[in-house]
């Protein structure tokens, strides 16, 4: 039998998502601010067989200098609707597709993010995600009234802490028999089976009931992607699902590797986690096709956006030199090492590649040529079984070129020839997204975490 | 020209809208969780041309009777409550005109992303989003975001008037009008040049950087408020565009609206432009005995604990140790339709049981109105006459059971009398409420005015 593949989309509350094409005469530019668009796609997505519409998010512009500043605001980066919002729309028009939401740890409380996650889970009826991540951009800390980002390690710190408390408000608040509807006794709720959390810590204070009667996950299904040793811990101790964003199969198999090593040495079976790397499909009739749509998609980006990713991802600045230069890596990066783009560059350049500017740029375009998988549609199933097969990935989060036409492209080409080779799963009626994604739930399993949370309790 | 009355719906996102209500066979609150609930309700009050549905929220229990949220709980009063502004999208997408009034909370919330979040809102419902400024008064919900205790109320105010100050600059002094340029040609989303960071640091809030999201239809949402204290008063005279009242009698309503009018005044406010909501609890039927008869059935479902613990919030009393005489006092005070005073007299040396104390405010402290269309309509009338109010905030007893009633009874004998809108006006939800206008803040609007002064303290620093 082989194993199913889930697949999520990847999409933002902004004109665009990963692509940088916003300015493609096909892209479809302005729909985002119109409800119809999320309801479309989301029965796009839900006939297409896709699990999960997931939301990347920042509360900030990605801005180190006025100079990228300026390049996000023209470039589309500074218009960000909050993504929660479009999660509605798109719940009432679907009875299957699950929401996988990026919220930030580091600037909401956890009762009231706590609340916010049972409200979604109770109107998708079960159908969400929360994709944690600790921000790592100083605008967004200024942003929200502070001086600076935390130490990234202390943020994690900080975050292990806001999930105790989360944890508890959704798990250990409200007993699962604690809301019977009773006429007859005139008991709405059983206050005997409900329970005020005390929490005294380090970072935060809280003494409450969790304001929301037991939704039917209680815990969305929790997924992260952070990449560094600490973010992997933190990935290895809460996540249910880890986004990845690995750029060969080898890299891929190396990671996921390491990370259930490390849950399972926090108690938890590794199989309760699910990875999925990111893919960035174009499909061509033919490789020839594919490969010409890939390059035409590259002449049609502006160099400055990869200019400004290597700035921010290699640590090296190629403005102001002439595009046939040919590069000198080793000297460029020598600033930069532990950066991932960087030791990526060397590595290249030891294995003997060279790169003008212009060739670099070319490289970059989509922050790495490792990202996108060009070819027909059938070679992009094999490279898709690829890493479900030898990498041990579970599924993949699907970014696209052009909104709306790669997604169709994938939906009516892709899909079906994975669906042929036996890896679309037979859709569970009305299931959890825990449920969907794993066969069990829709609460967390029992060697989770946050079930195996025991905070201080008090009789309301 | 007679004043058009405007109507708001009034609601919560949980399962009782009156206590002990949600026992009744007809009561629908109980599906608070359903999408479709909202759905459907949205196009009732649509139907029945409502300007907005308003969602009151707390972010704590209630536990002043007998010293503990259990009543509370029991009962389903005010918890649970799932997060309303998540309601509100799905809402907007099966409706055209209606409005959405949201509370959140200056207390608990950050200036950035509460401006970012109404923003996003305002695109989604193409400008009929309005924010209900709330600073919070509950010991409950001070210790769930980790405090001792609330804040007094006039620090919650100062907090309340610093926060507001950082959502005026981001929606109206961060991008130019027009710094959206969608040039595919030219790869130019919008022109850096016209989006701004916005500099906010005040005695509560540090804001630093650019709103994060383009100039929604209304830029600021409508701005609503609640809070009838001293300060509270201040603080509506100086933001507030509309104001809810829940006072006992249109004696106390009048006094409060004169009030705020003049305070609106001395900031250098048209008094006319802040409009008032008073509640409205109607019990409608296709007669006056009808009317009586629907109420007689509901007010046997009615909690006194349920109502107790309402009463608790909102007076500071546990009514678990309050002697009879206050509680006789209390009622006496809240019995605007005379009941007390009518059963007295056909009986003078009448005990009254706890029960009957407390079912004096079975269905609120004020302004519960029972009868037949004529009789509701003219109360309505006389009421924004004496007062001079601008609509009512409409208070359901079973939901959507007595708004759909009081829609198809009461609406269109206002409509007759030219006095609630037979259709529609144009525009976001300021232009509908307000008659008119640019959709944007007025001038005299202190929003206007802070965002002036960012936009001329940042031309100084850059010259």
């Amino acid at each position: 039998m082989p194993k199913p593949i889930k697949l999520t989309l990847v999409e933002q509350g902004g004109p665009a998502a990963d692509s940088n094409l916003w300015h493609h005469p096909d892209f479809a530019l302005e729909l985002f601010k119109k409800p119809a668009f999320w309801e479309d796609l989301a029965r796009r997505l839900e006939r297409g067989s896709f699990d999960a519409i997931f939301f990347a998010d920042t509360p900030a512009i990605r801005a180190d200098t006025p100079y990228q500043r300026n390049h996000a605001l023209a470039a589309g980066g500074g218009t960000r609707l909050d993504p929660a919002f479009l999660i509605p729309i798109m719940a009432a028009v679907t009875e299957n597709l699950g929401f996988v939401v990026t919220t930030s740890i580091s600037y909401d409380q956890p009762f009231a993010l706590a609340r916010k996650f049972s409200t979604l889970d109770h109107l998708t009826q079960g159908r969400i995600g929360w994709n944690i991540v600790t921000n790592n951009v100083k605008s967004a800390a200024l942003n929200h009234g502070l001086n600076d980002q935390l130490p990234h390690d202390v943020r994690y710190d900080r975050a292990d802490e806001f999930m105790d408390i989360v944890y508890a408000l959704w798990n250990r608040s409200w007993d699962d028999d604690s809301v019977p509807r009773d006429p007859e006794r005139a008991l709405y709720a059983d206050s005997a089976k409900i329970h005020k959390i005390e929490h005294r810590g380090q970072w935060f204070d809280l003494e409450a009931i969790h304001i929301t009667e037991p939704s039917p996950q209680r815990t969305p299904v929790l997924f992260q992607a952070g990449s560094s040793a600490r973010g992997r811990q933190f990935g290895a101790t809460h996540a249910e699902c880890i986004y990845l964003n690995a750029t060969s199969v080898e890299e891929t198999r190396r990671l996921i590797t390491q990370v259930k090593s490390l849950t399972a040495a926090a108690g938890r079976n590794p199989d309760g986690l699910l990875f999925m790397p990111r893919i960035i499909p174009v499909i061509g009739e033919t490789e020839q096709l594919a490969r010409e749509k890939f390059e035409a998609f590259v002449d049609g980006c502006d160099p400055e956006d990869a200019l400004i990713v290597l700035q921010q991802w290699a640590g090296i600045d190629l403005r102001g030199r002439a595009p046939d230069e040919v590069l000198d890596i080793e000297a460029l990066t020598a600033g930069s090492a532990g950066l991932h783009a960087a030791d990526h560059l060397r590595r290249l350049s030891r294995d003997g590649r060279r790169f003008t500017v212009a060739q670099l740029l070319r490289e970059y375009a989509f922050g790495g040529a490792g990202n996108v998988t060009v070819g027909t549609a059938s070679q992009i199933a094999d490279v898709m079984e690829r890493y479900v097969d030898e990498a041990g990935a579970d599924g993949f989060n699907v970014a696209y070129m052009i909104r709306s036409r790669s997604l169709d492209e994938f939906v009516e080409l892709v899909v079906p020839e994975l669906r042929r080779r036996g890896r679309i799963a037979a859709p569970r009626d009305k299931a959890t997204l825990r449920q969907r994604l794993f066969g069990w739930g829709p609460s967390l399993p029992a060697d989770h975490p946050g079930s195996r949370i025991t905070p201080v309790t008090r009789a309301v | 020209m007679t004043k058009r009355i405007r109507l708001n719906a009034t609601t919560v996102n949980g399962p009782t809208v009156s206590p002990g209500l949600w026992r009744h066979p007809e009561e629908q609150a109980a599906r608070y969780r359903d999408l479709s609930y909202w759905r459907d309700f949205a196009r009732l009050l649509e139907a029945g041309r409502f300007d907005a549905i308003f969602f009151a929220d707390m972010l704590g229990a209630y536990d002043v009777y007998r010293g503990s949220a259990a009543p509370a709980l029991e009962q389903g009063i005010q918890i649970p409550l799932n997060d309303p502004r998540y309601m509100i999208p799905a809402m907007a997408a099966v409706t055209t005109h209606l409005g959405f009034a949201v509370t959140m909370s200056t207390t608990y919330e950050l200036p950035f992303p509460v401006a970012r979040q109404l923003s996003t809102l305002d695109h989604l419902t193409e400008g009929r989003i309005g924010w209900n400024i709330v600073t919070s008064n509950l010991d409950s919900a001070a210790k769930a975001f980790g405090l001792k205790e609330q804040f007094d109320p006039h620090e919650r105010y100062a907090r309340g008037d610093d926060f507001v100050a950082a959502t005026y600059k981001l929606w109206e002094a961060s991008w130019d009008e027009d710094a959206l340029l969608l040039d595919k040609a030219q790869r130019r989303y919008a022109d850096p040049a016209r989006i701004h960071d916005i500099h906010h640091h005040g005695p509560f809030f540090d804001v630093d950087g650019v709103h994060l999201v383009d100039p929604s239809p209304q830029r600021t949402p409508f701005l609503f408020q609640a809070g009838s204290s001293e300060p509270g008063r201040q603080f509506a005279a100086r933001h507030a565009e509309a104001v809810f009242l829940n006072t006992p009698t249109a004696a106390a309503t009048k006094f409060i609206i004169d009030d705020i009018r003049r305070r609106a005044e001395a900031f250098g406010r048209d008094p006319a432009s802040v409009l008032f909501f008073p509640k409205l609890t109607p019990i409608v039927g296709v007669t006056d005995a009808d009317a009586e008869a629907r109420y007689q059935d509901f007010v046997r479902y009615s909690s006194t604990p349920g109502i107790f613990t309402l009463l608790g919030a909102w007076t500071g009393l546990d009514f678990d140790r309050v002697g009879e005489d206050k509680l006789l006092q209390i009622a006496e005070k809240a019995d605007t339709r005379g009941l007390l005073e009518s059963l007295r007299r056909s009986d003078p040396d009448r005990k009254w049981s706890t029960d009957e104390l407390a079912q004096v405010f079975a269905f609120g402290t004020s302004a519960l109105t029972i009868g037949g269309p004529q009789r509701i309509a003219d109360w309505m009338e006389e009421f924004i006459e004496f007062t001079g109010a601008d609509g009512f905030n409409v208070a359901a007893v079973i939901q959507p059971g007595t708004i759909a009633s009081f829609i198809e009874l009461v609406v269109p004998e206002l409509q007759a009398r030219g006095r609630v809108q037979k259709n529609y006006g144009e525009g976001t939800l300021r232009q509908k409420l307000s008659g008119g206008g640019d959709g944007r803040l007025r001038l005299d609007h202190p929003g206007r005015q802070i965002a002036l002064a960012e936009i001329r303290q940042r031309e100084i620093t850059h010259a």
